[in-house]
């Protein structure tokens, strides 16, 4: 018995290994090697010289850095919520029967096919002023006077609103998936039950359809806080992290640091400071979310 | 049953995966013999279907152009590759914004090219890196001659008296002016030249007058509001007023001369303020292209664009002189023979023999715009007979080139670039943004 299993543990290892080898060698030795530069002078070309603390301690008191995860931070707390709750609306809606129903999914989900690139130069000619979409809209609406412009990419808290419109509209249809699919699986006969106790549809959708889906909401919350942090392309296209830097995420500066600067070593220093980061919020989360599930 | 038919499937699969590695390698194998028969029967002269008699170059060059740039450069190669039956230039076109990592990374390994591109101001960090080679030795056995470049294009990429590349251009900032639009203002001279005094009150009394005279929906100056454009006036202008450069001779520290750069660039916000540049124009280009713009500032290499334009009739002249004296903002393109395994003297004779043949060949690169590095090229017929460029030819000798600090690009981008990007905003005055831009460059010197 025992030698069966540990021969069929040996086939397994054995058909994993293709797999194991290329892990291995491109996701975590890297990983390793990461470490490694961070105590080191470290270029493009090779390893300059061994620094110890030193990227650790400038790191510390650069502000460049704090200001940058700030700016992830701030771009996580503009996201994550409208994401969630935008998610559900959209699910509620392509839930309803209706003739549209089909019509619904494909035009909330196909922005998601859309490409980082597509995505943020539709979004860098819609902001545009003069010619953009938005500002041509509200031209027409009367809504912006006729001889002026609204600069959405040149002032700070417009270029969040405008990102975060983009990457709403861009990304929320797989979150909108994954609340549809969480929808459908809420059995009828709960809502038959509730309508027949005389619930009406604010009282079913609060007491029914969101409980149902607390589950879900907990995995895209998660999911979401990790990617919003992780923002880069988008804002690197549409406002390169300008004006004066103040939308700039610490992905970008990371890339900067490491391919414009040259900096490989402090690069991957920043790089396992935001890689702390994840691992404290994805261990808060499921340190909380356990903790709930026992109580319930 | 389910558990046998897996296994099938997986031990077939597994097969499968074996057996085209096998073809892959037997190939690769195949193709790696050939290439090993070949080399050695090419080095062989005295094989008899060798009818040049010696034995043939092969040289990879690797190119950043794109669009005109990268027709002509393929032009020139291809015309070089005819007239030279012993060399063989073969062009790899990069992605411009890669281009130097590419580079960088790839010279690291021992795969670079045999010749390459690199910008002037690029240049000094290419060299700390041990990216670039010296070229003065090989300079010498092929015959090149230094003295038939101009002096302030090739001093700016010798380092310690050494030379390092051979300069193929000059792209420097100049102005463009749209005759059409001028002549309906009635600033436009009977030599085809505009009516404007060279001044900081001419300057401004020129813009003034077009924003009168022409009608509200033309743009007077058609400038981008943020980074290299404004940045490049902001440059000239500062040079014009003698600054010297924004770090120190010995490159180890900042020396921005405050008084002047807030001058400068006081003098560029008001330009801002008063609305003769469109605010933050989404495409300065097109709006010059379309006619819609009296008159733009930029590189030359867009007179080739320009010239492609129908019914653009159009001017080039050096950036007025609004201060002291005359200067503007420049970059060279040049040649460089980087650093390879074998450092072959035949590949880096043939390599500079082709780099001093393109610089001589001029008058097919400045189609695109840009200025020649050999004035002879100056009195070649063909050149002559392009219009434009010779309206610019002489700013070749006041482009203020960047000093030879490694960190170049890095304080245009942390620095600079940045907070000018704010005073032409109106966001912060000159002078503060001249404090923090001292810091800015003192921090990325010391970084």
């Amino acid at each position: 018995m025992r030698l069966s299993k540990l021969r069929a543990d040996v086939l397994a290892l054995l058909f994993l290994l293709p797999f194991l080898i290329v892990y291995v060698l491109y996701t975590i030795w890297p990983m390793i090697k990461g470490v490694e530069m961070t105590f080191y002078k470290w270029t493009l070309i090779r390893k300059m010289s061994y620094i110890g603390l030193d990227n650790y301690k400038r790191l510390l008191q650069d502000s460049e850095v704090w200001a940058a995860i700030w700016h992830s931070t701030i771009f996580v707390i503009l996201t994550t919520p409208t994401m969630v709750v935008l998610a559900i609306v959209l699910a509620l809606i392509a839930n309803r029967k209706s003739r549209l129903q089909k019509l619904y999914r494909s035009v909330f989900f196909i922005p998601s096919v859309l490409s980082v690139a597509v995505a943020s130069f539709l979004g860098l000619f819609i902001f545009q002023p003069y010619m953009g979409f938005v500002n041509t809209f509200l031209h027409l609406l009367n809504l912006l006077p006729q001889d002026s412009e609204i600069f959405w990419l040149s002032e700070t808290w417009l270029s969040w609103i405008a990102v975060s419109v983009i990457t709403l509209w861009w990304t929320v249809g797989f979150n909108f998936i994954l609340y549809l699919s969480a929808m459908q699986e809420i059995p009828d006969e709960i809502y038959e039950a509730a309508r027949l106790d005389g619930a009406n549809d604010w009282q079913v959708f609060w007491r029914i359809t969101l409980p149902h889906l607390s589950p879900i909401t907990k995995t895209i919350t998660m999911l979401q806080i990790i990617s919003s942090f992780k923002v880069f392309l988008q804002i690197y296209i549409i406002t390169g992290g300008g004006p004066l830097d103040k939308t700039r995420p610490i992905i970008q500066l990371i890339y900067q640091t490491g391919f414009r600067k040259n900096d490989l070593g402090y690069a991957a220093t920043m790089s396992y400071v935001v890689f702390i980061i994840l691992l404290v919020l994805s261990a808060i989360q499921y340190w909380v979310n356990n903790r709930k599930g026992e109580h319930a | 049953m389910k558990k046998g038919f897996g296994m099938t499937l997986a031990m077939l699969l597994t097969a499968a995966l074996a057996l085209s590695a096998c073809g892959s390698n037997n190939s690769g194998g195949n193709g790696g013999n050939n290439g090993g028969s070949n080399t050695p029967g090419n080095n062989e002269s005295s094989s008899p279907d060798n009818s040049g008699g010696g034995s043939k170059v092969t040289l990879s060059f690797w190119t950043l152009f794109s669009g005109g740039d990268g027709d002509n450069m393929q032009k020139l190669i291809d015309e070089f590759n005819k007239s030279h039956p012993d060399i063989q230039v073969k062009n790899t076109k990069l992605e411009w914004g890669e281009y130097y990592t590419k580079l960088i990374t790839a010279v690291g390994n021992g795969n670079g090219p045999d010749i390459g591109i690199s910008h002037t101001s690029r240049l000094p960090d290419l060299i700390n890196q041990g990216v670039v080679t010296e070229l003065d030795d090989v300079a010498e056995t092929a015959g090149v001659d230094w003295g038939t470049y101009n002096e302030n294009l090739l001093s700016a990429t010798a380092v310690d008296g050494k030379h390092y590349a051979v300069p193929i251009d000059t792209h420097p900032f100049i102005m463009y002016y749209n005759k059409k639009l001028l002549r309906d203002a009635g600033l436009l001279g009977d030599d085809g030249k505009p009516v404007l005094e060279q001044s900081a009150d001419g300057f401004i009394a020129f813009l003034d007058t077009l924003k009168q005279k022409l009608p509200a929906k033309v743009t007077p100056f058609a400038l981008s509001n943020s980074n290299d454009d404004p940045f490049r006036l902001w440059w000239s202008l500062y040079h014009q007023l003698g600054g010297n450069d924004v770090i120190s001779d010995d490159l180890s520290s900042a020396s921005l001369d405050a008084d002047k750069g807030a001058k400068a660039s006081e003098y560029i916000q008001n330009i801002y303020a008063k609305g003769y540049i469109k605010k933050n124009d989404p495409d300065f280009y097109k709006n010059f292209q379309s006619g819609t713009a009296a008159i733009m500032m930029t590189g030359v290499w867009a007179t080739g664009t320009w010239e492609a334009t129908k019914e653009l009739e159009f001017g080039a002249m050096p950036i007025p002189k609004i201060f002291d004296q005359e200067a503007t903002w420049g970059d060279s393109h040049t040649l460089i023979l980087p650093v390879t395994k074998s450092e072959d003297p035949e590949k880096r004779k043939a390599a500079i023999t082709f780099a001093d043949w393109i610089a001589e060949n001029g008058q097919v690169w400045a189609k695109a715009g840009h200025i020649p590095s050999k004035p002879s090229v100056f009195d070649k017929q063909e050149y002559k007979d392009m219009p434009y460029r010779g309206d610019y030819a002489s700013v070749a000798d006041t482009v203020k080139f960047s000093k030879p600090s490694t960190k170049n690009w890095s304080i245009r981008d942390n620095a600079l670039f940045k907070y000018l990007n704010e005073v032409w905003a109106s966001k912060m005055t000159p002078a503060d943004a001249m404090v923090k831009m001292q810091d800015a460059i003192q921090k990325t010197l010391s970084e």
